[in-house]
This record gives structure tokens, sequence and C-alpha cells, in this order.
């Protein structure tokens, strides 16, 4: 086969990434309806966003129709890593249009800190802005999880990245099959109609309980996303109900886990899935291990005098962490720095694969754990050829390999990001948890970016590498950065 | 109990010796101290026989269940070895010193005999010469006994990640004896290192010190320690002169001694160019400290360039190599570079040298894994061997080095938290992990190099003299021995 010029392979993409983009600008008539309905100041922005939207996308999609062709899989890197830098960008402009003192890189950070449903905020004042734009934030960790569902789903084991593709009932050779399957396509609609259904779910609940039905939506958008955003500064302590803060942590437990589980559970209404999922052991020990044990820690070290409140602040706050969801009740910035930072490592790996969360995912984490437990027994017998099991099946010796250089590339961005945001003036606990909190699609972190504060306080170069942060974990790290290779380019 | 005479008896004839021949060597300082009468003589007058002592009783007594070593008895052995000579070695500090505590004390020995540097200990200056002598050949000592662990023990335990550049059979569990071989490799290795300690202290003592401070640095030096006889470490010379002179033999430690060998033997450069690690090592080594130096400069820490130059070189040598030697309080300067500075001697070092971390041949073999699978994305049914130098590497022995890597990672997050648990800030908890980990010496933060570990509670000091061991163990081998399968049939 003859290579293709570099241009040559962007526009097959095009004509999919401008329906892509078309979706995407209609969804913003959502936020725009309820602009004009409470007739706030923003319909302006939204009218503008709206058309330069739907605008660009139908540009690429007319432009990219007659090159159409089947999509193949390095394609699929391509197009997953455009969509997810184009579209914070064009879902920035009803903030830029509507708050005029935000500048580019703030929004920017603010969409894709709400496209890839991490959380993290730069905007303050949050009670005082109008529902529509609370609504469109939301929004963005709604479809960002929907997203992360099709990624994980269907795209990235193609790829042979995620770790998951072990599970496909299809082919394992993950390059056999390169093409949008009719039963991916299933598959996909099934998990959005559970993701859907839990959404509903979510925001009924919320709403009986006593929230608003806008501050419900948000909150539930919000929480299945395992995003962060709140309608308020205060984020979920805002609230300080108890039955509300139940249903958070439930809901954000249930998207915590894979997207699968649920729909086979619903479709064949048993609860045999769970039983039988390798990740949901260790998912919900680490969970009540962490909320007892730090609960526990919290009114013996003093810091809460009532047992009861310091098992609630401590639950939501492990739940919320652990999940990457990001909301907050306690302000945990203040707790002991070994507490902070127990929350930050669960966000790294707590969250299942297939769920809408971030971190290397509970998957990778067992495999890993299981891969240095066979070289400790190969040490002893070293000519035994011991398997790694997971569940009932055997990992292949390639995916134990993806997994370990997974987690060396995770480290190493943790370390290399780190150092750029402390060469820049950071002190090393904000430099650090910033640096986890973005890779890891969580929210708040500690020091200077806590559950306090905001993002605000960041450099424009701060906030940029956070940005790029929080795409590289999205992106789980290889998608993104195998096209910064030349390799990539050269095929 | 039968798991005792299956496992522990066999080594202990073995074990005997080597606690006996390191009691012997406590005859040094015990020399020192009746010569220059500086009080510290009847530490050493207790502490040598109790030691020789205890080494005779377990010679005699395992005699009876000696048998052929096996891969298992060589791990152990190494474990016991390191966890009961220093507890021997704190006898002379503890005699003498018996306010210490047992928890720093061994700590103390533990640093000393890992080449580690990290000490408890202040008023260095004013300490006998004949307990900084103790303190400095602890170091060397140390060192010796990782040559031999690195060329010797651990390719046939598999870990070690050299064992591929072994000419004998790849695969590393054909060779389950010590082979003569084995034994020539090892004493030619020692050639190198007393050869090379000796025109150290010939050429330190040349430059300015006094001859019992030549040897004490050299021993600290070629084992990579960071033990110095001041508090104010080398920043107690002031020298130009010697500052370099210990930068280029530290540079040199790092460096695998069996390329060391090579060279003097054949009498051929060539080896040197050819070593795959050595280009790395000097390049990251020298191309931050000229970094390092020209960023301070520029931010003012230092007004003269000259001066950047000394003191940034001098120190990221030292730091990276694991050495652990300071002219000035890096503490103080702007974060990252402290963090680069512990970043660096995470994996400087090259396997088969006195310095600790990872060693620069798994960070080669790392980055090119991870290359090789950013490859693959694109080219999936491409089969793309890893090469390093002109040998391919097997695929088992990457997956080693990945395995390595995360409980690396594991480890320090572990006994971050530990620390951090326990009241340490996260700085000094973690820069102290590090530190200990990679046997280094000093960290930043409460541990920096302008202060001591004094500040560790007990049980921290316990933590890190855990760290220390672990990280000379290279992970694994103290690892394996905490698992019940190796205890069992």
């Amino acid at each position: 086969m003859r290579a293709r010029p570099a241009t040559g392979r962007l526009f097959p993409l095009l004509h999919v990434l401008g329906m892509i983009l078309g979706v995407f600008g209609l969804t913003m008539l959502l936020p725009l309806a309820i602009s004009e309905f409470t007739d706030d100041a923003a319909q302006r922005a939204y009218d503008v966003a709206v058309l330069a939207t739907l605008a660009a996308g139908l540009a690429l999609w007319l432009a990219g129709r007659h090159r159409r062709q089947e999509l193949r899989a390095w394609d699929g890197i391509l197009l997953v890593v455009l969509t997810w830098l184009l579209t914070p960008l064009f879902a920035a402009l009803p903030l830029l249009i509507y708050l005029p003192g935000l500048s580019f890189t703030d929004a920017y950070f603010e969409t894709m800190s709400g496209l890839t449903t991490t959380g993290a905020t730069v905007l303050t004042g949050l009670d005082k802005l109008p529902a529509s734009i609370h609504i469109w934030r939301a929004q963005l960790h709604w479809l960002g999880g929907l997203g992360v569902i099709v990624l994980v789903v269907a795209v990235l084991p193609l790829l042979g990245v995620g770790g998951r593709q072990m599970f496909r009932a299809e082919t394992p050779g993950p390059m056999k099959d390169d093409k949008l399957t009719p039963r991916m396509a299933e598959t996909a609609k099934g998990l959005w109609k559970v993701y859907s259904l839990l959404t509903l779910a979510c925001i009924g609940l919320y709403w009986a309980f006593g929230m608003t039905p806008a501050d419900a939506v948000v909150h539930a958008f919000s929480v299945m996303g395992l995003g962060g955003f709140s309608s308020h500064d205060a984020s979920f302590g805002y609230f300080r109900s108890l039955p509300l803060e139940l249903i958070t942590v439930v809901f954000a437990a249930i998207a915590g886990l894979n997207f699968s589980l649920h729909f086979l559970a619903l479709r064949g209404r048993s609860l045999a899935p769970y039983r039988t999922d390798p990740e949901i052991r260790w998912y919900f020990l680490f969970l009540l291990g962490s909320c007892l044990g730090l609960g526990l820690l919290l009114w013996l070290l003093g810091i809460y005098t009532s047992l009861p409140q310091a098992l609630r602040d401590a639950s939501f706050s492990v739940v919320s962490m652990a999940t990457t969801l990001g909301l907050a009740t306690a302000d945990f910035g203040q707790w002991p720095t070994f507490m902070g930072l127990w929350l930050l490592f669960l966000c790294s790996f707590t969250t299942s694969a297939g769920s809408t969360g971030g971190g290397i995912k509970m998957l990778r984490a067992v495999l890993l754990y299981k891969q240095v437990h066979r070289e400790l027994m190969r040490l002893l017998h070293p000519r035994a050829e011991i398997p790694v099991r997971l569940g009932s099946r055997t990992v292949p010796d390639k995916i134990l390999y993806a997994v370990l250089a997974f987690f060396f590339v995770y480290v190493a961005s943790i370390v290399a990001l780190s150092f750029l945001l402390s060469l820049s003036g950071l002190d090393i606990l904000t430099a650090f948890s910033a640096v986890v909190v973005t890779l890891n699609n969580t929210g708040p972190g500690l020091g200077r970016v806590g559950p306090s504060t905001t993002f605000a306080g960041l450099t424009d170069f701060q906030t940029w590498l956070c940005t790029f942060s929080m795409l590289l974990g999205r992106l789980e790290l290889f998608t993104l950065l195998v096209v910064l290779t030349p390799v990539f380019w050269r095929r | 109990m039968p798991v005792m005479r299956r496992r522990v008896f066999p080594i202990l004839h073995v074990l005997g010796m080597i606690v006996m021949v390191f009691g012997l060597s406590m005859l040094a300082p015990l020399l020192l101290a009746e010569l220059t009468r500086d009080g510290a003589q009847r530490a050493y007058d207790l502490a040598a026989p109790i030691t020789i002592g205890s080494g005779l009783v377990l010679w005699l007594g395992g005699r009876h269940w000696r048998r052929e070593l096996k891969t298992r008895d060589g791990i152990l052995l190494v474990v016991l070895t390191w966890t009961l000579l220093p507890a021997f070695a704190t006898l002379p500090l503890l005699l003498h010193m018996p306010g210490l505590g047992v928890a720093d004390a061994y700590f103390e020995a533990m640093s000393g005999l890992t080449a580690t540097g990290a000490t408890v200990l202040s008023g260095l200056d004013d300490l006998p010469p004949s307990i900084n002598l103790w303190r400095a050949q602890l170091h060397w000592l140390g060192g010796l006994g990782i040559i031999v662990l690195v060329t010797a023990v651990l390719p046939l335990l598999g870990v070690g990640g050299r064992q591929m550049f072994k000419s004998e059979t790849p695969t590393p569990m054909k060779d389950t004896k010590l082979t003569p071989r084995m034994a020539e490799t090892a004493k030619g290795l020692w050639l190198v290192y007393v050869m090379l300690t000796s025109v150290c202290i010939t050429v330190l003592w040349v430059l300015g010190m006094s001859f019992f401070d030549a040897v004490v640095h050299a021993f600290s030096i070629m084992g990579l320690g960071g033990f110095s006889s001041h508090d104010a470490s080398m920043g107690y010379f002031d020298s130009i002169p010697l500052e370099i002179a210990v930068a280029v033999f530290a540079l040199l430690a790092g460096i695998n001694f069996a390329t060391h060998f090579a060279a003097l033997r054949g009498r051929r450069w060539g080896v040197y160019r050819h070593d795959p690690e050595i280009r790395w090592y000097l390049s990251f080594v020298l191309l931050s400290g000229l970094a390092l130096a020209l960023l301070l400069w520029q931010r003012d820490v230092f007004l003269d360039l000259s001066d950047a130059l000394r003191y940034t070189l001098f120190n990221t040598i030292s730091v990276a190599t694991t050495l652990g030697f300071a002219t000035t309080d890096y503490g103080q300067w702007p974060f990252f570079a402290g963090l680069w500075l512990m970043f660096l001697c995470s994996f400087s070092t090259s396997a088969g040298s006195t310095g600790g971390g990872i060693k620069m041949m798994r960070a080669i073999l790392l980055f090119k894994q991870v290359y090789r699978e950013l490859e693959r994305l694109v080219h999936p049914d491409a089969r793309i061997p890893m090469r390093l130098g002109r040998e391919v590497v097997p695929n088992k022995i990457v997956y080693a080095v990945l395995a390595f890597m995360f409980i690396y990672v594991a480890s320090i997050v572990t006994l971050s938290f530990a620390l951090s648990f326990t009241g340490l800030d996260v700085l000094t908890s973690f820069s102290a992990v590090v530190g200990c980990i990679n046997n280094t010496g000093p960290g930043l933060g409460q541990v920096g190099p302008a202060t001591t570990y004094a500040v560790l509670t007990d049980f921290q000091a316990w933590v890190c003299s855990f760290a220390m061991l672990l990280g000379r163990l290279e992970l694994f081998t103290l690892l394996v021995v905490l698992t019940p399968a190796f205890w069992r049939r």
C-alpha cells in the first residue's frame, strides 16, 4: 500500500468529525432553550455558539464527503484526539461571550474540564451565574461521560488499549475487527440507554428530596459523568442534606462501575454479572475500607467531635474522590495531609474500566499486582510457567505488557508534569495534586487547588499544562501520545 | 521447627563465616582507637570479640547442616547478611554512645552498610576518629558486598537486570552454584575496587586532606555512601581541587565495575564507549548539572556564574551518583531543582556500580519498551525486538524490569504514606523515602543536606532503615522472603 501524505489521512475523518460537531452544536439548543425560557442575559452567547458550531460541523462534513472511506484503526485514534480537542473549543464559545473577563486559556480549561468529566473549575461566584450556563457546564460532563463509554467500549479495544478488550466476546486479537460492527453499535446504544435511565432516576430522586429542578439536572449530569461541576461555590456542601448526600454516594458508586455490567444486569434481570466481575470486590473493598478508616481516624484525631459526622463527611469525600467525581461537602484540604494524599491515591485506580471515571482503572491495578506476584513466584520457581488469571480467564502476555508499559507512562507523566508545574513556581503539594487530579479527571486537589478554592490561581502556562493533563488522562495516555510520534504519521 | 531446619540452618555455616570476617574488620578501628587513644577503645574491645564469637558459633554450629546452596538459600543468605551485619555494626556505636538508642544506631549502621549515607549523628567533627573510620568502613565494605551481590548473586536469582550480559548461558537458572569463573570475576572486581580506592586516597591526600580524612572520604566515595567526618560534609574543606577529585571518583564509582575491569585488564578504553549505560549516565548527570547551574544563576541563587557551576555541578553529581556529599544547602534552592536531583538519583547510576536507584539500564529498557508499545499501536502485527547495544534483550527481562518499576513506585508510595501518617510533612516524607530507597543519603525538607535524620521518631527511623535495605537488595530479593511461598516446600 503506498504511503499517503499526512494531509491525506485527515480528509476521511473530516466527514465524521463534521457529524460529531453538528450533533454537539445541536446539544447547545438545550441551554439555549433554557436561556430563552428564563430570559437570562446569555441568549446571545448561545445564539452565536450554536451557529458557529453547526456551521463548522457542516463545513467539515461537506469537505470530507467525497473522500470518505472506511475508517481504520489509526484513523480512529486521530478522530478521537481531534474530537476531544475541538469540542471544548466550540464549547468555550458561550462562556467566552457571556463572561467577557474570562481569558481563552481559562475558558478552554473549563470546557476541557467539562468534557473530560474532570470538574476542576476556574470560575467563582457560581451561585450568581444563570441556570443556562450551569446546565451547559454540567451537560458537558454528561456528554463527556457518554463519549467515554463509547470510547472505552468500542474505540479503544480496536486500538488494543484500555485493557478491557480481553473481555470482548469477539476475537481476542484487537486488530481483527477494524470496522465498527453492527454489534458494537448495538452495544453502544444499550449502554447509552442504561446511562440515560440512571441519569433520569438520579434527577428524579434529587428533585424528590428537595433540590430545585435545575439543580437536580445539573448535579445528576455531574454525578453520572463523574465530573464534579456544581452550580454552587460550596459544591455539594451547599445543600447540607444527608439524603441528598446518600443519593450522590450511591449513584457515584454505580457510575464508577463498568456500564456493561449494568446493561447486562438490567437486560437479563439478574445480579450475576456483578458477582463475577473481577474488579467489583476490590472496588468496594477500597471504598468501604477507606470510608471507615478515614472516618474513624478523623474522629480519633479529634478533627471531628462526632463520629457519625466524621463518617458522613469521610464517606462522601472518599466516594467522591475515589470515583473521580470531585464534588465536595467538607474541605479535606484542612485534614491531615496524609488523608488528602490517600484520597488522591484512591482516585488513581479505583474506578472500573468501562465506567465514566478516570485513573488507571481497577482492572489495570489488579493486573499489575498479579504480575508482580508472578515475578516474585518466578524467583522461586524460575522454570515454572505461571499464568495470570482474572476471574476464570487467563490474561494473555500481550495485555500484561501493555498494562505495565501503561503504568510506566502514567508515572512518567505525573513526574514530568509535576516538574513543569513546580518549575513555573507552584509549591510541591499544589503541583503534584494538580497533576494527579487532572490526569485522573477528578477535580479538586490539595494545597492551592484544594476543595475550598478553584484553579483560578494558576498562571496561563500552568493552566495549559493542566488542560493537557486532563486530555492525556481521559484519552488513556497512549491514544494521545501515539499521535505525537513520527511513526504514526509515516504510515 | 522443620521450616527453620530446612531453610535457615543450611546457611548458618556461610553466614557465620561472613559475620566472623566482619568482626575481624573491626580490628581496623580498634587499632586506630588504641593508637590515638581517642576514648572508644572499650567499645571495640567488646564489639569485636562479640561479633567474631557469634560468627564462630554460627559457623561451627551450622557445619552440621551444611549442603550445597540453592537459589533460595542464596536469597535468604543475602537478606540475613544485610539484616544481621548492621546489628553487629551497631555495637561499637551503642557502646560508645549509649544515649543513641537502638532505632537510631541500627539506622546509622544500615545506612553505612547499604552505602546510603543518611546520618542521625551530629557533632561529627568531635567524634573519635575510630568511630568515623568505622562508619566510613561500613560504606566501603558495603560497596564491596554490593559488587559481589550484583555480579555474582543476583544474576543467579534472575534479578538485577545485568544477567543478559553474562557470556554464560542466558537463562539465569542454569548456573545454580558459585562457579570458579564467578569467583574469578568477583576477585577481579575487588581488585579494581581496591585499586581505585587507593588511588582516591592518594589523590585526596595530595590535594590537601589529612591522611585520615582522605581514607574516610575515599571509603565513602568508592562505596558511593556519603558519610563524612565533618558535619559540613565536603563543604568543610571549601577546596575546588578536592571537589573536582571527589566528583571524578564519584562518577567513576557510578560506572559498572565490570566495565572498569574489562578496560584495565585488556587496556582497551573502547570498552567504555561500548557500554550502553555510560553515555546516558554521563549525559543526564552532566547536562542536568549545567542546566541547573544556568537556571540557578539566572534566578540569582548564585550571583557568580563560576560559583553556580562549581556548587551546582558538584552537588548534582553527588546526588545523582547516590553519593550524598554536599557542599551547599541545596534544600534552599528552588523546589524543582531539589526535586530534579531526587529524580536523578533514582536511575542514573549503572548496574554493577556501587550506586543505588533503579539503575540506568532499567531506565533505558523502560523507555524502549514504551516506544515499542507506541509502535505496536500503529503496527500491531510487527515483531519489534528490543536491543541494548548490539544484543537483543529477551522479553523475560523486559517483563521483570517493568514489574520492578511498579514495585519501586508502590514502595515509595507506601513508605511515604507510612511516614506521612506518623506526622512528617509531605516533602520530608517523600524525600526521606526517595533518599533511602535509592541509598543516596540526604533528602529535602527536614532531612535536607543542612541537617540530619535525627528528626525522625523511632518508628520513622525503622521505616527508613527498611527502605534502605529494600533499595539495596533491589526490592525483589527482600520481598520474596516475605512471601509464604518462599518458606513452603
